[in-house]
């Protein structure tokens, strides 16, 4: 076999997520191979480090901290993943500095916006909020991003709504955006010529995906099967010559006899156009098909023993229509011992009706907590450096605080030449 | 194709790797986005399914080049073919594709043929070519796309050429050979564009045992993610 030089890549190149700018392979490499060794103390250092800087950085551009740091870790932790904590990151920056007019249009803070948008459920959402918001309107990256999640929907009339927005806006870089939505007409043009001029496109051998999970066997009389195949929003590929024809495969999903409850479906119903709405309420919770909504609780009585000796530990469902089959035996029922004391109901309690937590909702809350503060209304206010402690992905400690604010004393010290008295001070 | 069962000849091996330039050009633009999807069919070869191109022009084009290739190939007078991806609208070099080519030149026309089988040497083709679709997870997205084929350049060494078959584009195919090689009248001379600031990294290489091939991609440094 001819040999390849460096392969690690190739070799865990399905761990490896291809990031829109490209790796750096120096990077890649020592990733990779110091994952092999598994969590090795230099990148821990250098995350350490990181996460000092993020809370001594003293000057004036915080958000380059967060920058450089962000894309360290997409470098580093190729896999992605809980361990890089970029999902954690990305929400922090993006809310810390959601007030801060200076960085509004700031186009690295408005590319971070948009890699938040892509990790979050429902990007549409954010982008709509970042337009609220002001946030990035100048930039041509938003409108980009925007519309490509529009097409990616198979929603080109928005897709191209959006250029046009962004041309009013006249956002810069300005070539870029006329470049891109060249590019888009270019591609609806053609799948428009596409679909005119084949109807047989179902007869052309689809490309063999990969098949992830088994096919599900029927069950009963009808034959309906569910596809494994990936249709619509799955078949996202990076690179652009796989594009594989996402929009068309939506309609030509000729296995799906059965109608697949679409919880995103009214969103789409919502605002006409990107015209900023004003921001009264925060979106719409995903509608859930199997959430039931909380009830009340006050007519289920929980019973010691039911009449089958069975110790009770559940409040039981409503009785069935039916009589259960008892069997006719000589032996009583084995009355097992009652735990439970039925005064005591702490055994399980009701489900809390949960609040549908998404990263926007969390933004949306604190900018609310924010208003109230300035307003005045706040309820609590923490009197230690709690925002200082919880930045970034892990929690300081207040000794770590001291010792970085101690590091960064001596380092001053050892500087200058002249001596200085030194006072005990943190 | 020769399939001599006997071995390879330098004819045999100028055909096996114009062929494999052929296919892996069209991977190539195939891959990154050059041209449309759309514009591609799969085949199968190299036991593998691989893509190429339906556009008439551009595969006018590629034939073109393929059978000059060969011929160099068999005279072992070209050096390297280099696919060079530059954006439309800025003019700069985005990536680069380089293969270098090694010849024997002791094979000549009429000594024996070599001990090595084809299949051994497909194998090693489909080890590239699929290491090419790999590079996807550190190359970055192209945004430039192409609607026809574009010049075809010659190198050589230090006189680069250029074809004169030529249409807007956004990818060129420049070819280095040996200093005292007569340029066809198709070809023209061109600059070696290199990238500035590029990352570099070496892929797999196959032989025939009088052909060796190499392949490396340099791609635009980026400071961002």
């Amino acid at each position: 076999m001819a040999e390849g030089g460096d392969v690690e890549w190739e070799l865990s190149k399905e761990n490896i997520q291809p990031l829109r700018r490209g790796r750096d392979i120096s990077a890649l490499h020592q990733a990779l191979s110091q994952q092999q060794d598994g969590p090795t103390s230099a990148i821990n250092q250098q995350r350490q480090a990181f996460e000092s800087e993020l809370r001594m950085y003293d000057g004036d551009d915080p958000l380059g901290v967060w920058d450089r740091y962000i894309k360290w870790t997409e470098q580093t932790f190729p896999q992605g993943g809980k361990e890089s904590n970029l999902t954690t990151l990305l929400e922090q920056v993006v809310t810390k500095f959601a007030d801060d007019k200076k960085y509004n249009n700031d186009p690295r803070y408005v590319d971070l916006w948009i890699k938040f948008a892509e990790n979050c459920p429902e990007p549409l959402d954010i982008y709509r909020y970042m337009q609220a918001q002001g946030i990035g309107v100048m930039q041509a990256s938003l409108y980009i991003a925007w519309s490509e999640e529009y097409e990616k929907q198979g929603n080109h009339r928005k897709a191209d709504l959006v250029y046009k927005e962004g041309f009013s806006r006249s956002a810069e870089p300005h070539d870029k955006l006329l470049q891109f939505h060249r590019a888009l007409q270019a591609r609806v043009s053609r799948q428009v010529m596409m679909t005119v001029h084949d109807d047989s496109s179902d007869d052309e051998p689809q490309q063999p995906e990969r098949v992830s999970l088994a096919d599900l066997k029927h069950r009963g009389k009808k034959k309906a099967v569910a596809p494994v195949n990936r249709t619509g929003p799955a078949i996202k590929s990076i690179s652009g010559g796989l594009q594989s024809r996402g929009a068309p495969v939506l309609g030509n999903a000729s296995n799906s006899r059965l109608v697949i409850f679409d919880e995103n479906k009214n969103q789409s119903a919502g605002s006409s156009g990107p015209a900023p709405d004003p921001w009264a309420a925060p979106p719409t919770s995903r509608a859930k098909e199997n959430e039931q909504k909380a009830e009340r609780w006050c007519d289920v009585k929980i019973p010691q023993k039911t009449k089958f000796g069975h110790t009770v530990m559940a409040p039981p469902p409503p009785k069935p229509t039916f009589q259960p089959f008892v069997e006719e035996s000589t032996q009583p029922p084995i009355m097992t011992p009652c735990k439970i004391n039925p005064a005591v109901n702490t055994v399980l309690s009701a489900r809390k009706p949960t609040k549908e937590e998404t990263p926007l909702k969390r933004l949306q809350d604190h900018h609310q907590l924010q208003r109230e503060a300035e307003v005045g209304k706040v309820q609590e206010q923490s009197m230690y450096c709690k925002e200082l402690l919880l930045r970034g992905a892990t929690e300081f400690c207040f000794e770590e605080l001291r010792a970085e604010r101690y590091f960064l004393k001596m380092g001053q010290h050892s500087q200058s030449s002249k001596p200085e008295t030194d006072q005990p001070s943190v | 194709m020769t399939s001599t069962l006997k071995g390879i000849t330098l004819k045999g091996s100028a055909e096996l790797v114009a062929e494999f330039f052929s296919f892996g050009i069209n991977s190539i633009l195939y891959q990154r986005g050059i041209y449309p999807p759309e514009t591609f069919t799969r085949v199968t070869h190299y036991d593998m399914s691989l893509q190429v191109t339906t556009e008439p022009k551009l595969n006018n084009y590629l034939t073109n080049v393929v059978s000059q290739l060969k011929e160099w190939l068999f005279e072992c007078s070209v050096q390297k073919l280099v696919l060079v991806i530059t954006c439309l609208e800025t003019n700069e070099v985005l990536e680069r594709w380089q293969f270098d080519i090694e010849c024997d030149k002791s094979a000549k026309e009429s000594s024996a043929p070599r001990e090595k089988s084809i299949k051994t040497i497909q194998d090693e083709i489909r080890s590239v070519i699929r290491q090419i679709t790999a590079t996807v997870t550190f190359l970055p997205l192209l945004e430039t796309q192409c609607e026809f084929p574009s010049v075809c350049q010659l190198f050589c060494s230090g006189v680069p050429l250029t074809s004169l078959l030529f249409f807007a584009g956004s990818f060129d195919l420049l070819v280095y050979t040996d200093k005292d090689l007569v340029v066809p009248e198709k070809w023209e001379e061109s600059g070696p564009q290199i990238i500035d600031q590029s990352e570099e990294v070496r892929l797999r290489s196959f032989t025939t045992s009088i052909h060796k091939v190499s392949s490396m991609v340099a791609y635009k440094r980026t400071d961002s993610a």
